[in-house]
Formats: C-alpha cells, sequence, structure tokens
C-alpha cells in the first residue's frame, strides 16, 4: 500500500475525481484522514469551541463527498476548494445563530458548490501571443510532465478531454497539471519581467 | 481596462468573509468584472488555504473517524441554500443593464427605483447589515454636489462612465473615497449606473448646496 499523499495537489484531485466517478469510499476515506484534522484545528480556531468547530469538519467534509464532481482543478488546488467550502460554511454558521432575516448567504456570495460554473473554463486562456513567446523559453523548466500537457494544450492545441484520453490519465490530473504549469509560468514570467 | 481595483487588504478580506455585508457586495461584483483580481483573488485563497491548513495544531477533540464517516455516507444531498434564479438584468427608465454575477445572485433584494435629485435614481439593496447600499443611476449631464464625507465612500461602475475633479471612472473602475476627498461626481455625455456605498451622511461643501446638508439623508442615506 503507497503511503498516504493526500499532500500532494495531483494525488488530493485525483481522489476527489475517484469519489466523483465512482463514489470510492476509500478515496474519501484518505482525503478525510489528511483533511478533517486540518478543518479541526482551523474551525477550533476560529470558533474557540468544540461542538461547533466539529459540526464544520462534518459538514464541510460532507460537501466533500456528494459534490466532487464540482472542483474544477484547473481553477485551483483540491485544498483550497475544501478551504472555500468550510470558508462558506463558518460564514453561514456566524449568522444562524443571530436569526436575521436578510443576512447575506454565503452560497449567493461565493458559489464554490454551484452546479454551473463553466463560463469561466477558459480564464486561462492567456494571452496568446504572450503565451507562445515566453512557452518555448520558461516550458523547458518545467516537470517533464507538466510540460507535455502544456505542449499538447497550447502548442498543439487539444483540449482537455483528448490529452487526457492521449496519455491515459485522468481528466482532473490534466487539468491539475495544467493548473500547477501555468502558475509556474506565471511565476517565471512575473520574475523575469 | 479597469483602472482601479480593491486593495490586496479588501481582497483578503473578501476571500475571510470578514468585510461588511456591504463590503462584500462591492468586492465581490468588482472581481466579478475584473479578471486581474479573479486572478489575484485565486492566489490569496491559496495563501489563506495554506495557512489555515498548515498550521498544526493538536485537536482539542479527539476526530471519531469511522463514526463521522459512517454519517457522512450516509447523509444525503443538503439543498443549495442559495436564492433561486439570480437576475440576469435590471431595468430603468426603459433601459437595461446586465449585473455581475454577485449583484444576480441577489437580486432578490433589489428594491424599487426612486427618484432623487435632478437626474438621478436610486435603488437600496437589503443586505440586512443596517448598511446603506444602492445602485445609483445618473442619467447624462448629472451632477452630485461638491461633498465630503464623514465615513467612507465606495463605488463600483457597473455600466458606462462618470468622473469627478481627479478622474474618470469607467465599467468595472472601483473607487473609495474616505472623510479627507472633497469631490463632485458627474456624468458628460454618458449615463452611469453604480453601485454605492457609504457610512455616514455625505457633507456638502460649496454654495447653496450646503443648505442641503440638514436634508442629505433624505437622498444618499
Ligand atoms: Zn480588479
Amino acid at each position: 500500500m503507497p503511503p498516504v499523499q493526500a499532500d500532494n495537489p495531483e494525488h488530493a484531485a485525483e481522489l476527489l475525481a475517484r469519489i466523483a466517478s465512482e463514489q470510492s469510499r476509500a478515496a474519501f476515506a484518505e482525503l478525510f484522514r489528511h483533511f478533517a484534522p486540518r478543518l479541526q484545528a482551523y474551525a477550533t480556531r476560529q470558533f474557540g469551541n468544540e461542538q461547533t468547530a466539529m459540526d464544520l469538519v462534518q459538514e464541510t467534509m460532507a460537501n466533500v463527498w456528494h459534490k466532487a464532481h464540482l472542483f474544477k482543478p484547473d481553477r485551483g488546488s483540491a485544498a483550497t476548494w475544501i478551504f472555500t467550502i468550510a470558508r462558506n460554511i463558518r460564514f453561514d454558521f456566524l449568522r444562524k445563530n443571530k436569526h436575521r432575516q436578510h443576512d447575506l448567504s454565503a452560497d449567493d456570495l461565493w458559489p464554490v458548490l454551484a452546479e454551473e460554473n463553466e463560463s469561466l473554463d477558459d480564464d486561462y486562456a492567456l494571452d496568446n501571443d504572450l503565451l507562445m513567446q515566453q512557452l518555448a523559453v520558461y516550458t523547458e523548466s518545467l516537470p517533464k510532465a507538466q510540460r507535455i500537457v502544456i505542449e499538447l494544450i497550447y502548442v498543439e492545441g487539444k483540449s482537455q478531454q483528448e490529452v487526457a484520453d492521449a496519455l491515459e490519465i485522468p481528466l482532473g490530473t490534466v487539468k491539475s497539471r495544467t493548473r500547477l504549469a501555468l502558475q509556474k509560468l506565471k511565476e517565471l514570467i512575473q520574475h523575469h519581467d | 481596462m479597469i483602472k482601479f481595483h480593491p486593495s490586496e487588504q479588501h481582497l483578503v478580506q473578501y476571500a475571510m468573509g470578514e468585510l461588511s455585508p456591504a463590503m462584500l457586495m462591492m468586492v465581490g461584483s468588482h472581481v466579478d468584472m475584473c479578471p486581474t483580481c479573479q486572478m489575484h483573488l485565486r492566489d490569496v485563497e491559496e495563501q489563506l488555504c495554506q495557512k489555515a491548513f498548515g498550521q498544526r495544531q493538536v485537536p482539542l477533540a479527539q476526530l471519531d473517524e469511522e463514526a463521522m464517516l459512517n454519517a457522512i455516507f450516509q447523509s444525503s444531498v443538503k439543498p443549495s441554500a442559495a436564492s433561486s434564479a439570480p437576475l440576469e438584468t435590471l431595468s430603468l427608465e426603459g433601459k437595461r443593464f446586465k449585473l455581475p454575477a454577485t449583484l444576480a445572485r441577489n437580486g432578490d433584494r433589489i428594491g424599487p427605483w426612486s427618484k432623487m435629485l435632478g437626474k438621478m435614481w436610486r435603488a437600496p439593496i437589503e443586505i440586512g447589515s443596517g448598511e446603506t447600499l444602492n445602485f445609483i443611476y445618473m442619467d447624462q449631464g448629472a451632477q452630485v454636489p461638491e461633498h465630503t464625507h464623514r465615513g467612507f465612500e465606495a463605488t463600483l461602475v457597473v455600466n458606462g462612465v462618470f468622473n469627478d475633479e481627479s478622474d474618470e471612472y469607467r465599467d468595472g473602475d472601483f473607487v473609495l473615497l474616505d472623510g479627507h476627498h472633497k469631490h463632485t461626481p458627474q456624468t458628460q455625455h454618458e449615463d452611469c449606473l453604480t453601485l454605492a456605498t457609504i457610512d455616514a451622511p455625505m457633507h456638502f461643501t460649496s454654495g447653496l448646496s450646503r443648505l442641503l446638508n440638514p436634508f442629505s439623508s433624505l437622498f444618499l442615506k
């Protein structure tokens, strides 16, 4: 059995993909073991109350279980997605006890768990000229797995699904590699400006 | 091109949910309109996440992993707390304005339009916090008399253009002024829809408009 490595962003994204596609309880249990104690520590600092902290852990992880299909690996890491779910739940918890009728709801402010959120998918279609110029120079420094994905997408113009099929890896992995690579490229570009 | 953005501090507080409701709506609407801040916000969330999850601390309560997993596997999907259908456009005087997503999702909070002084209208947004958050619509050639603020005034241009003595503000621009600024917002040949919050009544500073001060709360707060 491989060591627990939910710390690794690609692995965490794959676990979410397995929960989404096959309701894998094993994948979820692995994610739970990694994130629940962190959520608990975070929530305990926030609320100073053990029971409320446990409720936040439970509710956050239940959302992860039911809504894993809403995780978009190209938009952020699994950890950040889980953090933003917890942020929303915390926001609503803080208002729930006040019984004020018109309070804003977290879901209306940050639609982390909204079903239709595809419109921003092309966000990372960076300025094409810029990307092409910089790509040749900087892609060399990327880890091989990321470089291949980036070249297939941005040089050969393949879709993420086509890349997943060609490389026989999950779509979630393609998305997270793309995101990590673009993040790295962004840093390189900024540092050389 | 958006020229004026919320501060880094605002984005961080927005990402933590620690701005006032009015400012959450303002900053959220700006982010909807601003690719730069969308990108920036993702980085901020990533950093907040690392900070929140990176601090190893001995948990106060021992997690009963088995029981929690079972409870989760047996739970059913909770319906989202989000309000029903978003309000895609806002209408006034026969014109229609496309709303940023944050405002669209909170469309059921938008009250009716009422006419203010001159060529201006406002519609309140009910956010339950006692803060004043309004759409302000300025028709072409409208002017707010020169004023200062005792508190602060935040304005987001949703559509159109207005200017004051120091600059011109267009779609997506986010302007924050405090009590030290004196200004006279106005439109020229275009109309302008803004979202605005102020935390104290305006204080008019020039000529006859000073007579408005006792009544300023009637039309802007
Ligand atoms: Zn911005």
